[in-house]
């Protein structure tokens, strides 16, 4: 009776370098999920055209502004925020920008391209980042929100921003 | 948190002094492939045992320890969790306690903190700070898409996968609000590379002129090549221990004084709020400056400061006792991973007033020989920025300035000789300059240093005092 052999099944890596010592390639492919949790509204609305903000509703809380990015508990009174729709179209200014010209691995835009922080006034807590879809960024200029309604990506680049015309 | 209670500006009182009497540091390099992770670790630790003229041997010195903290910024890189196991017990330390810190590039300043509060506490009487990090197993693109999951990964890191592309929007902000030229930025590239010069441990070092940094290419406009810190690999180690072994170790110890302070990952969430003041500054001194931001839409700290550094160094200045900065530091270590972040915290941290951050080195203050130095050491941008090493880097350069012992460290041909020849520079050795110049600061008493991560989202703020 023979004893079963446990075989290699694997693919021999392959040597970067001998010397002065021993560096190999070790390949790999992985998967991970990205879980949107109770933010899942927002990134749902956006395909259908739609920018959803939060804010407090706890009458004792002093933060009465939205939040955009969204968040689903407040960080002053840490109770739950309700949802509220930017209605359209959904103007801004341009805080600041940066031309992102040598992106990291895995870049989902045509690059390069300009990064974007936008003012959505003083109703909002926060600044927004995002990316302009064509033209030349400057601090001040007015901008407005467009959403990737076919094919979206399911992710925040399924809104961008062009000039105000 | 845009409005403090009562008690959330209370200066830390530790139960006892805690002291630093040893450093040692591996060179640092972008590709590093003669050594393995805790290969270097075990180098920073003989260097630190055996190179700082303690009065135990190092087998007695490993009798003293309680505790590690061990400071990495991620396990990306390393490709291996719970490497603070492997290193520990590479140097030989289990059954010891050890902790591993992971505070982004604020790491290694963590680090310390958290051996420190060890030691002040009384749950140890000698305690170990190592930080390290290995960012050359994989190429610089998928680097960057790693450090950029150090931003929001649901709101930012898809729109740049790109650290610098973070630091940018601060610098174009920065820039407007203030009306600062792109000399000034330029000049402190060109300073932090030149003190780099002068270092056998540094990866990047360069005589560089303002035009060349300004002729470098765009890496995040406005953000230039010669501006931004590079991959590297590396690690440091500092002994911290209480009073009585500080004497019993060391002719040189140094009192410690550290404390941290964090603010909102996402910049743009960081809402205006009022500037907590530092203690030579006067109330109203910024109504001026405030009236200003709020004619361009601006805030504060918004895209130009740190709340996280301005709060640190309040902690650490009422623990210090430090009333102005400027006069009373002999110099610092500041986290210029890009010359932006460097330039911001000159604000943050008093060196000068909200808005005159150039001044401090246009002034030539910032310089070797002027009246706080910063960054002598070579900094992020000459030296290194292996993450999870940088702030106890910052730290021991400041030690090794108030121990006198920046020649030794520094000077010293073996040390030169030592590492000529390794990482990058194979076959093309790094030799001590025929025109190398000792950056020993005379008779420095105090010295301070920012370790800061994610565009300001943790901060420590420590401080070294002579104490011999």
């Amino acid at each position: 009776m023979s004893e079963k052999i446990i075989k290699y099944i694997g693919t021999p890596l392959e040597i970067i370098q001998e010397k002065p010592e021993m560096v190999v390639k070790w390949p790999r492919t992985l998967m991970h999920m990205h879980t949107y949790g109770k933010l899942s509204k927002f990134f749902q609305e956006l395909k259908k055209g739609k920018l959803f903000a939060t804010y407090c509703s706890n009458q004792d809380c002093e933060e009465k502004r939205l939040w955009l990015p969204p968040r689903a508990d407040c960080p002053d009174c840490n109770q739950p925020t309700s949802w509220i729709e930017v209605p359209n179209p959904v103007v801004g200014k341009i805080y600041t920008f940066t031309k992102v010209e040598y992106p990291g691995e895995g870049i989902e835009l045509e690059y390069p391209y300009f990064q974007i922080d936008v003012d959505l006034g003083p109703q909002f807590a926060t600044i927004f980042k995002g990316y302009l879809l064509y033209g030349k960024p400057h601090i001040g200029m007015k901008v407005v929100a467009g959403f990737r309604i076919y094919n979206p990506t399911n992710t925040i680049l399924d809104i961008f921003w062009v000039p105000k015309k | 948190m845009i409005k403090f209670g009562k008690r959330n500006l209370r200066i830390p009182k530790w139960q006892r002094p805690v002291y630093v009497v040893a450093g040692g540091l591996t060179p640092f390099r972008k590709k590093f492939p003669e050594y393995k992770l805790e290969e270097l670790c075990a180098i920073a630790f003989r260097q630190m045992m055996q190179e700082n003229d303690l009065k135990m041997s190092l087998k007695d010195i490993k009798g003293l320890l309680n505790f590690a903290a061990y400071g990495e910024f991620a396990d990306h890189f390393q490709d291996q969790l719970l490497c603070e196991a492997k290193v520990h017990d590479y140097l030989g330390l289990d059954p010891l306690p050890n902790i591993g810190v992971k505070t982004g590039g604020a790491t290694g300043g963590s680090t310390i903190l958290t051996a420190a509060m060890a030691i002040a506490s009384g749950y140890a009487d000698c305690a170990l700070a190592m930080g390290w990090e290995r960012m050359d197993e994989v190429d610089t693109k998928t680097g960057n898409f790693y450090i950029s999951t150090a931003a929001c990964k649901d709101f930012e890191t898809r729109l740049a996968r790109m650290y610098a592309a973070y630091y940018a929007p601060m610098a174009r902000r920065f820039t407007e609000m203030y009306k600062v030229s792109e000399v000034t930025r330029a000049k402190i590239a060109v300073k932090n590379r030149l003190y780099a010069y002068y270092s056998p441990y540094a990866q990047q070092s360069g005589k560089h002129t303002i035009e060349e940094v300004l002729a470098g290419k765009i890496i995040c406009d406005p953000l230039r090549v010669l501006e931004c810190c590079a991959m590297s690999v590396g690690a440091a180690s500092m002994l911290l221990c209480n009073e009585e072994l500080a004497y019993k170790l060391s002719d040189k110890p140094c009192r410690l004084y550290i404390a941290g302070g964090t603010h909102t990952l996402r910049v743009a969430d960081r809402r205006h709020m009022d500037i907590p003041l530092l203690p030579h500054e006067e109330p109203g001194m910024y109504d001026k400056l405030l009236r200003e931001m709020t004619a361009q839409n601006g805030r504060w700290p918004g895209f130009e400061s740190f709340l996280a550094a301005r709060f640190a160094a309040y902690m650490t200045y009422g623990m210090a006792g430090i009333k102005n900065p400027l006069e009373d530091l002999d110099l610092v270590e500041l986290h210029d991973a890009f010359t932006i972040s460097d330039l911001q915290t000159y604000g943050d941290i008093g060196l000068r007033p909200y808005g005159k951050e150039t001044d401090y080195i246009e002034s030539g203050d910032a310089y070797f020989g002027g009246k706080c130095p910063s960054n002598l050491s070579g900094g992020l941008l000459g030296t290194m920025h292996a993450v999870g090493a940088t702030g106890i880097f910052q730290g021991i350069e400041c030690l090794w300035q108030i121990q006198n012992k920046y020649d030794k460290f520094h000077g010293d041909p073996k040390i030169w000789n030592e590492w000529a020849d390794v990482g990058e520079y194979k076959g093309k050795p790094r030799q001590k300059p025929n025109d190398w110049k000792s950056l020993q600061v005379p008779n420095a008493k105090k010295a301070l240093w920012i370790s800061h991560a994610g565009v300001g989202s943790h901060v420590t703020a420590g401080l070294l005092e002579k104490a011999f």
